[in-house]
């Protein structure tokens, strides 16, 4: 009977394995996440993928989810991962593969690239556990978003309301971009004509 | 459009709803939550109904589904008021962040 269990529990981390490589995870998040032998991953990988899994450290940083565009997706993420996990109860790495499922869907219809691999959201999420990320919700358009623990709460206004003053300046393919029309008619209208008016007004009382 | 279509129409959405919604709870029962916003008990609720209880529930005069977009915050980032069609992309992705955020409806 016990035999039988385990041997249903391994179909199941095989299945969830196929899935993550499916997904794109990098090998030590298998190693993680299931109890399979490293040697049986290994070739469980090549088998799925048809190549060998890349080498190397993961990225371990927790700047890359403060940058502009990389924040918005993974505030996206762990959004949905948040919600699915709210409203079920799910196995960890099935609540990331779930959500990362439905994160790539919806960066897909609004035809955009994501920038969040599976590995990486798999980091957001144990970042968030431990600690060192976290949530929180910006003052103007009340949305959650991932910051460094202690963000100042009452003063934090998020990349969207308050996007950089280079962003969507990139060209990149799938990225997210501001059109001509970027410039709020207010900055561009104080920018271009309000000041040499001032400036001429400014002239013409100097010159009195 | 007369009451009589109205009606028509009504029906035909509902049943339209339901039968996406019973697929969709049975393909994935999580993501079907994310998806449609409801509680885990109502999914429960919508997997289970027979072919001949939807076209009961179907057969109304009002709509089983409701509008999920109820503050001015994201409808304006999503019908883009009072902005330039071309960072369209950057309001719906905003949107998506805080309509996945809400997760009270489905709590």
């Amino acid at each position: 009977m016990a035999r039988n269990k385990s041997i249903l529990t391994e179909a199941r981390q095989i299945e969830r394995a196929v899935t993550l490589i499916h997904l794109g995870a990098r090998l030590q998040v298998l190693e993680s996440e299931t109890d399979l032998s490293y040697e049986r991953l290994l070739r469980l990988y090549k088998e799925v993928a048809g190549k060998s899994p890349s080498k190397g450290q993961l990225p371990f940083s927790t700047d890359w989810f403060m940058t502009w565009q990389p924040n918005i997706h993974a505030s996206l993420f762990l959004n949905i991962h948040e919600y699915l996990n709210k409203s079920s109860a799910l196995d960890e790495i099935d609540a990331v593969i779930k959500a990362y499922q439905l994160y790539l869907e919806q960066i897909g219809t609004q035809g955009l690239e994501p920038l969040l691999s599976v590995t990486r959201a798999w980091r957001l999420v144990k970042f968030v556990d431990n600690g060192m990320l976290t949530m929180t919700e910006c003052s103007k358009c009340g949305g959650h978003f991932v910051t460094h623990p202690h963000e100042m709460a009452r003063h934090f206004v998020c990349g969207l309301c308050n996007p950089p003053a280079r962003a969507g300046k990139g060209r990149l393919a799938g990225s997210l971009q501001f059109g001509p029309a970027h410039v709020p008619p207010a900055a561009a209208l104080s920018a271009h004509l309000l000041q040499p008016a001032a400036l001429a007004a400014h002239a013409a009382h100097a010159a009195h | 459009m007369t009451a009589e279509q109205i009606l028509a129409e009504i029906r035909e959405a509902n049943l339209s709803y339901l039968m996406l919604a019973q697929s969709l709870i049975r393909t994935d029962l999580e993501q079907a939550l994310y998806r449609l916003g409801v509680s885990e008990d109502n999914a429960a609720l919508i997997g289970a109904l027979s072919p001949a209880q939807m076209m009961k529930i179907a057969n109304s005069n009002t709509l089983l589904c409701r509008f999920r977009m109820d503050d001015d915050v994201v409808w304006n980032l999503l019908a883009s008021h009072g902005r330039g069609a071309a960072n369209d992309g950057m309001s719906r992705l905003h949107a998506s962040i805080l309509l996945a955020g809400r997760h009270a409806e489905a709590a």
